[in-house]
């Protein structure tokens, strides 16, 4: 079974994927991209849940940190929200230059953010809870998208 | 358990890196209007002091400040590095570069000793003062990974390059010129562009172009052994052009074929990036690899031309690679570093990162800098290339300027109106 950092990360590259294909569409026909937005949202939705709904609940149970890095990637997810709902917004508008701004604004924020976690709190959460390892990716693996 | 760089508060004040940034094209300004007014004859000649001056006003003024801003604020947003006490640091070597820089600028064009000794004083101390404190910031970075390591590497040589520069500039002030003066400029010249500059950009690639171009990532091979492969090659390079110099010419392929190689990687990643928008960055990466290309197979090849093409080399090299990819950079950083501040302080109505340059005018900068950086070549064979193009050079200089500029001064307006959320329950 994959580690919580393998299955988070593959998880990450997916997300880009969809990133990179809704705007390869919307710059074909931004009408056209409305569903693969909304694929993308909900996706990238449903791995801050994982991360919120499980991991991080065990990160933070197990070290007792909750105002640390957890709450500011947190953070981060809840400024990534707003701007995947204005990228729904210029859908809905039509407006070529607020959706092109918003996923400009949107990559480099996900992407710095992706890199934080990848490069630090992954490895640290497999430091503390690589003996829940497999529980915890079973958990993120089942978990219904509120 | 280290928790660096995860939060905000680990990320520098805006003013750190800002300051280098909006300096840099100031003295692309003044470069530009020494070029304008120096005979193309005498620039010719890399050792005039209009040539030392002019590549320094380039390399310290517009390339150093631009790389010092970047790497004050990418090592402890990226690598969790704590750099200390990094707003009076900053703000003291920036003020110690900026005296010792316009310094070295009047000293050696006037001749006047004082102020090439105040520019020793203010370089010397200043570099070492922040390249320190870069270094120990780099001390305190836990999960060490290639862009770092590689960052690492480019400061030691940026070392390397501070002392052997202030060695030359005592030269001048005492007048006493010695024979290893010129040995060691060749040194200080390839570390700076190969070592400092060339091992930095390529080990922030590996970061950048997935990051901000969504292009495949490097290869284990790329990220693992180049930086290293590339530091060899320098030492060897300076090994044999010490004791054998007639066996130079070897290392000096060895650095070319990676140079060339990372420049063709470049090309190929942008092909294969993910990401269809196209921006006046990608130009500047695009026009940074052809150049790069152009650059490096005529510094093997003017070993044929007795150094004749040297000069020319410097400006494909350090004009059209560094500098650009350094341009196009900041297009890229300024606006997110911007917006990434006032989100985080609670400012959710503001323009997206795209919305807060003039697209228009950022391609007429880049097409600007691209005629004069051509125009400076045709200079070779046609002198009077060379006043035009230093013209347009100063006007992209003063639109970078203004393009960069609007951000912050949207970030100033802004920052005195009221945040939509409190934020103060993140800090």
């Amino acid at each position: 079974m994959a580690t919580i950092k393998e299955y988070l990360t593959t998880d990450h590259r997916k997300c880009d994927e969809l990133f990179a294909s809704m705007e390869h569409k919307a710059s074909q026909s931004l009408s056209d991209a409305k569903e693969m937005v909304k694929e993308f949202v909900y996706e990238t939705d449903r791995h801050f849940q994982l991360e919120e709904r499980v991991m991080f609940e065990e990160f933070e149970q197990k070290t007792g940190m909750t105002q640390g890095p957890t709450q500011m990637m947190r953070h981060e997810h809840s400024q990534m929200r707003a701007l995947m709902k204005d990228l729904l917004d210029a859908i809905d508008k039509n407006n070529n230059d607020k959706f092109f701004g918003t996923s400009e604004t949107l990559m480099i924020l996900m992407q710095q953010h992706n890199m934080k976690e990848e490069q630090m709190l992954y490895p640290m959460a497999e430091q503390h809870l690589s003996a829940q390892s497999d529980r915890i990716v079973e958990m993120m693996d089942s978990l219904v998208v509120e | 358990m280290e928790l660096q760089g995860l939060s905000t508060d680990q990320a520098p004040p805006l003013s750190v890196p800002i300051r280098f940034f909006t300096t840099a094209p100031l003295f692309g300004i003044i470069a530009g209007f020494i070029i304008f007014f120096t005979d193309s004859s005498i620039l010719m000649n890399r050792y005039s002091v209009e040539s030392i001056v002019i590549t320094h006003l380039l390399t310290i003024g517009f390339l150093g400040f631009i790389m010092l801003g970047s790497l004050t604020q990418m090592l402890p947003v990226l690598a969790g590095a704590k750099i200390p006490k990094p707003q009076s640091i900053s703000m003291t070597s920036y003020t110690l570069l900026i005296v010792g820089s316009l310094s070295m600028v009047f000293g050696l064009l006037n001749d006047n000793d004082t102020l090439t000794t105040i520019a020793f004083l203010g370089l010397g101390s200043g570099f070492l003062l922040i390249l320190t404190s870069i270094m120990l910031g780099i001390k305190t970075v836990k999960h060490f990974n290639a862009t770092v390591k590689g960052m690492a590497i480019s400061v030691g040589f940026a070392f390397s390059i501070v002392v052997m520069g202030m060695y030359m500039l005592y030269g001048y002030m005492s007048n006493d010129i010695s024979s290893a003066h010129f040995i060691i400029a060749n040194i200080h010249s390839v570390w700076a562009i190969f070592g400092f500059a060339g091992i930095l950009i390529i080990s922030v690639s590996f970061q950048v172009l997935p990051m901000f171009y969504v292009a495949p990532k490097f290869k284990p091979f790329c990220k693992n052994r180049v930086v290293y492969i590339i530091s060899t090659g320098l030492m060897l390079w300076l090994f044999f052009n010490i004791y054998f110099d007639e066996y130079a010419f070897l290392a000096k392929i060895w650095l070319a074929l990676f140079f060339l190689a990372f420049a063709t990687t470049v090309w190929i990643k942008f092909n294969k990036r993910k990401r269809p928008v196209s921006d006046v960055t990608v130009w500047y990466w695009r026009s940074a690899s052809v150049f790069l290309m152009l650059g490096v197979f005529l510094w093997i090849t003017d070993e044929y031309f007795k150094h004749e093409y040297i000069v020319m080399v410097a400006i494909l090299i350090g004009g059209g690679f560094i500098l650009s990819v350094m341009i196009g950079m900041l297009y890229k950083i300024i606006p997110f570093l911007v917006w990434f501040h006032l989100n985080a302080m609670g400012y959710m109505s503001i323009p997206t990162t795209v919305e807060m340059i003039d697209k228009k005018l950022s391609k007429i900068q880049f097409l600007l800098f691209l005629v004069s950086l051509i125009g400076f070549i045709f200079s070779f064979y046609y002198s009077e290339f060379l006043k035009p193009s230093a013209l347009f050079f100063i006007i992209s200089m003063i639109i970078l300027e203004y393009n960069i500029i609007q951000p912050i001064w949207f970030y100033i307006q802004k920052k005195k109106t009221k945040p939509d959320f409190d934020m103060s329950m993140f800090k």
